[in-house]
């Protein structure tokens, strides 16, 4: 019972709900979608933006943004299929890769953390550093020729039409849910997003926290930039760009507000499968994929705007409410009044 | 967190500091002085490379190819100074040159009507998304965010209404339209600089000149007072959006005459270079600082940069995000340091600094 | 009645719970504790009051490791305290339940109460049931912070400080959002933790609850203990004294004789309430004649900033009206206001005055920008730098010219900027907040010259202050306010430390009044 009441109150309940009402509508307009090899690949093509989102969503808990996940995805997909082409073995590859996003959230965390720098600004400006480094590493080439057996994995299914992949990120999600939800030091980083202040009177060392937000974030980018070169089979020059887009709108879609404070990993991915979907989802109802970029920026707004003026209302009320439990009620004053003033 | 960077007791009792930084955010006069500095090394080192990048021709060239970022810049210095930040405004330039081309080629407008209704859908762009932002309270990123999937999203949709495929672009403009991009007065000055001026002198009279312009100086130091003092600090933000919105389709007509061709996803690469073009001009990113003087300067500095770079040492375009990645990271970083006392504050001190000064 | 220091040295450091030895702490050139003692035994409440700026903050601050002190020591149970942080305090089994609850919004209840431990979840939940059960309040625990009423979120405060088996427990002025049953259920709580040992500090400004919950009290004053002893030792007469500074005589004669402008009281009102209600305020009826000074004394949380800001439009009006002339201007835009010719002041310089990083005259003339005065569309320096200087040279502001920026002045002389800003709008009456709140003496001095200046030019003045030395001194008329409501009025010659002082702590008696001892 105490279960359910908690599901309900849940802000990733209604992206769920949304999602389910997406895939029924769609399925209502045309009924050839809803087989399971269609919503299945709702799921399969959304596992990069699951791990990107997810790990956007832990510098939104703390307030602040990391813009440099997409160009993170790239460079990692960049020499992770690159030493692969080069015939280096795969755990090799995938400790370089997963050490290059560590390095890279360690630099924004730096920035942001330590020298408090605007993370916005920051992560745009390191953003761009690693598009370069990018360009300079591949000399605008492709990586291509990847080794079959890499490429292939992706199309591996593990629970019915569900890939290996998605179904490990989900676990890994979920993973990350119970670690943030249920243990002492994973609820820091919404404490610090929820009240700096607060936090500190609790004793949580905030600085650190915002570091290790960072890294994480830049290590799920990374995993999410080997899977993205599995599935795809080679990387292109502009591999990733765009997904720090897709990434802040599905943690928003998914209940993430961007105060900080607010919202799970679990949203973030539902957030993710929502986005990932919207192009697939189009096609079926007899749209253009041109749609896709127009909708997402429409329910962008939408939810972050909404989201705002409750959040706004519900600060005005509370700050009236204690006004007016200051004012006593005592009309016997306000008769000494009276009797004061002429 | 933005909201602490707000606060106006950050740094009253600002003790000395390390002189070396304090450059980074003490008087603007001194920061365009850099910035002319940094103009005349990029010529002393580009020139001394290759003398061919001397040549006026070339060098004005070099200007058109940046005149988008030059001329969004100067507005969207409005826009930070408020203390918000414009990235919607890379998608407007596409989204002007596809309304232009397909109002142009395929619904018989004139160029004109076409290039005004441009104008007409830019700043009501900007007008929405500065009305959520300055009277609903969302935070400026996240709206224009949304916006630039928005604006490019409904491009592209207009780019599907023509009869011509949106990968070709729509071309063939009357010469009355080329001739904004590519007339060269006297055969050496192009048009578009002279337009550019006229923005810059514009920009410089409403921004340091007028009322409104004092206006937007003081919602960006403080809303709170602002507002204490009479000043409709929601309006002020949300114009600044519009006027970014205008400037990003002006900037849209120009590109268009220019390149000859009208694309939905013109101009969508440029959000970095502005941002940096304004970050880099001396305006701060927590807002109530900033010249159009410097902007219009560092914007140069970055055109440039873009330009002498591959002329003269051979460096590929691709590579250029990287020393503009690093002048902005450098500076944004740069500024935290000089506006911290210390670099090791913790939050703590940060956070109580305001009550040890009311006490 | 208590001797002033006596009962300090009477307990011992090593029985206390925590004592604090000579604690001294400046905040530049502001010294705000200047020598305090303290012990809270085990099982006792100690009430702490006293007049704002008086010190009680920063020294449960310091107490907590918030803020470091100059000098002086504190011990938790005989042993000394060497490196004084937030997470020391804690784990010293100290916890303060600051004013402004610090609940995390957007977590639940059980979230809030339970985070920063090390113990596991199920033995957190258990041990949450037990207190909650012992103590006798129930939560809803999965409901988010953000939708509780302050009450509430100041008893979850206390949970969590119970939560932490805090030994000394600080409650901040904790009724000060409480309804009346909720400040009984609360003593209830305090009597039982009493019960178990733990020991209070209880910050109050309602001295009623002074002789309701505490066992001891120290009255603080001016960064000292005024005095302290037994409550039952104590009338309430004694404890306004001991909230008086200790040279209020020396300083009342000082400033005694003192022109009297005279005040036409037939005149029409410049500003009349009429039953004016708002957020945090009351049925406030209230004149003001042209060229007067009406003081408005109360403490903190009384409603009279809420008050000042309504008139000036910045919330809601919900009932009564305000005149302005004559003229009903009630509910009208902060720039309607200021053109129909009222300014405010707010007590917060930092959030609603300064602009920090900008310059003298841009932050004299902010307030004009609207008229026609400096151009209709392009800004006329000329007139700026001319309105801004004549405000420098008759305020004597020291700055090194129109263009430096305030935030590097003295507290005092953006003070006297944030004034000129408000008379530059050429207004009818100004409402000044705390105008000298956090600014040295000399530069105090300086605004009330500047002030008096001012009066003779005939506009009428709302002076809202907290120091009850600086109404006597500049006030013709003063009223106080209480709870959300002004309960008392003041005509020139009664207007006393002591009558202010009582009046805004609701405890004034209309006939005797209270009598300093001679």
């Amino acid at each position: 019972m105490k279960a359910l009441k908690k599901l309900l109150h849940a802000r990733e309940l209604s992206s769920v709900l949304f999602l389910i009402a997406l895939f029924l509508v769609v399925g209502l307009i045309n009924p050839s979608f809803l087989n399971s090899s269609n919503v299945s690949a709702c799921f399969n093509t959304s596992v990069v933006y699951t791990l990107v989102a997810v790990g956007m969503a832990f510098t939104l808990f703390i307030g602040e943004i990391d813009v440099s996940v997409g160009a993170n995805l790239g460079i990692v997909a960049t020499v992770v299929g690159s030493m692969l082409r080069d015939g280096a073995p795969v755990p090799t590859a995938i400790l370089v890769g997963i050490l290059i996003g560590a390095a890279i959230g360690l630099i924004n965390g730096w920035g942001v953390a330590i020298m408090h720098a605007p993370s916005l600004i920051y992560t745009l400006g390191v953003c761009g550093i690693l598009r370069g480094l990018m360009y300079l590493y591949t000399n605008g080439a492709w990586v291509e020729n990847l080794p079959k057996d890499f490429k292939d994995f992706s199309a591996v299914t593990a629970v019915g039409d569900l890939t290996v992949y998605y179904c490990a990120a989900v676990v890994l999600t979920i993973v990350i849910w119970i670690l943030t939800t249920k243990t002492r030091h994973g609820r820091y980083f919404i404490a610090v997003g929820d009240n700096a202040n607060g936090a500190q009177l609790v004793g949580i060392p905030a600085t650190r926290v915002k570091v290790i937000a960072y890294v994480i974030c830049g290590v799920l980018s990374a995993v999410a930039g080997i899977i993205f070169t599995s599935r795809i089979g080679f990387v292109t020059a502009d591999s990733g760009d765009g997904y720090e887009m897709k990434a802040i709108a599905a943690c928003v879609l998914g209940g993430i507000s961007l105060v900080g404070g607010v919202g799970s990993v679990i949203g973030a991915a539902v957030g993710a499968v929502i986005m990932a979907s919207i192009s697939y989802l189009l096609v079926f109802m007899g749209f253009s994929s041109n749609y896709d970029n127009a909708i997402t920026g429409i329910i962008l707004i939408v939810i972050v705007v909404v989201d705002a003026l409750i959040q706004h209302r519900s600060v005005v009320k509370n700050y009236h409410a204690r006004l007016l439990a200051r004012v006593s009620p005592d009309q016997a004053v306000a008769g000494a009044t009276e009797k004061g003033v002429e | 967190m933005a909201a602490n960077s707000k606060t106006p007791a950050a740094s009253k009792e600002a003790a000395p500091k390390k002189k070396g930084l304090t450059f980074l955010k003490s008087g603007q006069a001194s920061w365009n002085l850099m910035l002319v500095a940094l103009f005349v090394l990029e010529f002393v080192i580009f020139g001394a490379a290759n003398p061919k990048f001397l040549k006026p021709q070339l060098l004005l060239t070099s200007i058109d190819d940046s005149m988008s970022v030059m001329i969004i810049s100067l507005f969207v210095t409005f826009v930070m100074i408020t203390g918000g930040i414009d990235i919607q405004v890379a998608s407007l330039v596409g989204l002007t040159s596809i309304i232009i081309g397909v109002t142009w080629q395929d619904f018989g407008f004139s160029i004109l009507q076409s290039c005004l209704l441009a104008i007409v859908v830019a700043a009501a762009c900007g007008a929405l998304s500065g009305f959520f932002i300055a009277y609903c309270g969302v935070q400026a990123m996240v709206v224009t965010l949304g916006g630039s999937f928005l604006y490019s999203g409904i491009a592209l949709l207009v780019s599907t209404l023509s009869s011509t495929a949106s990968y070709q672009g729509i071309g063939n403009f009357p010469d009355e339209f080329k001739v904004i991009g590519q007339y060269k007065i006297g055969g050496v000055i192009p048009l578009q600089i002279v337009i550019y001026i006229v923005l810059l002198v514009i920009a410089f009279i409403l921004l340091h000149k007028t009322k409104y312009g004092r206006k937007i100086f003081l919602c960006g130091v403080n809303p709170s007072a602002a507002e204490f003092s009479g000043i409709n600090s929601r309006r002020v933000i949300m114009s600044t959006y519009i006027l970014s919105g205008i400037a990003a389709a002006i900037a849209g007509i120009i590109l268009t005459s220019y390149l000859g061709t009208a694309k939905s996803d013109l101009g969508s690469d440029l959000t970095m270079d502005i941002v940096t073009a304004v970050v880099l001009g001396g305006t701060l990113s927590t807002g109530g600082k900033g010249s159009v003087f410097g902007t219009a300067l560092s914007s140069l500095v970055i055109a440039l940069l873009r330009f002498g770079l591959p002329l003269c040492f051979k460096i590929g375009t691709q590579y250029l995000d990287i020393p503009v990645g690093i002048l902005l990271v450098a500076i944004i970083v740069g500024r935290s340091v000089a506006s911290h006392q210390s670099v090791g504050t913790t939050v703590k001190s940060l956070f109580f600094r305001k009550d040890a000064q009311k006490a | 009645m208590a001797d002033t220091n006596e009962g300090v040295s009477s307990y011992e450091i090593k029985d206390a719970l925590l004592s604090v030895r000579n604690i001294c702490k400046a905040f530049g050139s502001n010294s705000v504790l200047k020598g305090v003692s303290l012990d809270l035994m085990p099982g006792e409440a100690i009430a702490l009051v006293g007049g704002n700026g008086a010190g009680k903050s920063t020294l449960m601050k310091i107490i907590m490791g918030i803020y470091t002190q100059d000098c002086g020591d504190i011990y938790i149970e005989g042993r000394k305290i060497e490196h004084n942080s937030t997470r020391e305090a804690l784990s010293n089994s100290t916890y303060m339940v600051p004013q402004e609850p610090m609940l995390f919004p957007n977590m639940t209840v059980r979230e809030n109460v339970e985070i920063g431990f090390a113990e596991k979840p199920s033995e957190l939940d258990h041990r949450l049931e037990q207190v909650m059960t012992e103590i006798g309040w129930h939560f809803d625990l999965e409901r988010k912070a953000s939708t509780l009423s302050i009450a509430e979120q100041g008893m979850v405060e206390i949970l969590r400080g119970i939560m932490r088996r805090s030994k000394v427990l600080i409650l901040d002025e904790p009724t000060s959002a409480l309804a009346f049953d909720e400040v009984k259920s609360l003593f209830k709580v305090i009597e039982s933790l009493k019960a178990k040992g733990i020991g209070i500090i209880y910050i109050t400004h309602r001295l009623t609850e002074v002789f309701d919950i505490a066992d001891r009290v120290s009255v603080m004053c001016d960064g000292i203990i005024a005095m302290q002893g037994k409550v039952s030792e104590f009338t309430r007469d004694d404890l306004i004294r001991g909230l008086l500074p200790p040279d209020t005589k020396k300083r009342e004669a000082k400033s005694a004789p003192r022109p009297v402008s005279e005040i036409d009281y037939n005149a029409q009102p410049v500003l009349e309430l009429q039953d004016f209600t708002g957020y945090g305020f009351s049925h406030v009826n209230l004149k003001i004649y042209p060229g007067e000074m009406v003081g408005l004394a109360g403490v903190v949380g009384a409603g009279r900033t809420e008050m000042a800001t309504t008139i000036f439009g910045r919330d809601k009006v919900l009932g009564g009206k305000v005149l302005l002339d004559g003229k009903d201007i009630t509910g009208e835009s902060t720039r309607q206001v200021i053109e129909e010719g009222i300014n405010y002041v707010s007590e917060d310089r930092f959030a609603n005055g300064i602009f920090r990083i900008r310059d003298v005259a841009e932050n004299t003339t902010a307030a004009i920008l609207n008229g026609k005065r400096l151009g209709s569309f392009f800004l006329n320096r000329a007139e700026e730098d001319k309105i801004s200087q004549s405000y420098v040279d008759n305020f004597h502001t020291k700055v090194t010219g129109l263009d430096q920026e305030v935030g590097s002045l003295s507290g005092g002389n953006q003070q006297k900027i944030i004034i000129a800003r408000a008379f530059a709008s050429e207004p009818r009456l100004v409402i000044l907040d705390e105008p000298t709140r956090g600014i040295d003496a000399a530069a105090r001095g300086d605004v009330y010259a500047v002030l008096q200046e001012l009066r003779k030019t005939g506009v009428s003045i709302l002076l809202i202050s907290s120091d009850m030395e600086e109404v006597v001194e500049l006030a013709d008329r003063a009223v106080t306010m209480f709870q959300g409501r002004i309960n008392h009025e003041f005509k020139k010659g009664e207007i006393t430390q002591d009558n202010l002082m009582a009046a805004s702590f609701g405890v004034y008696h209309e006939k005797a009044g209270v009598k300093v001892a001679s």
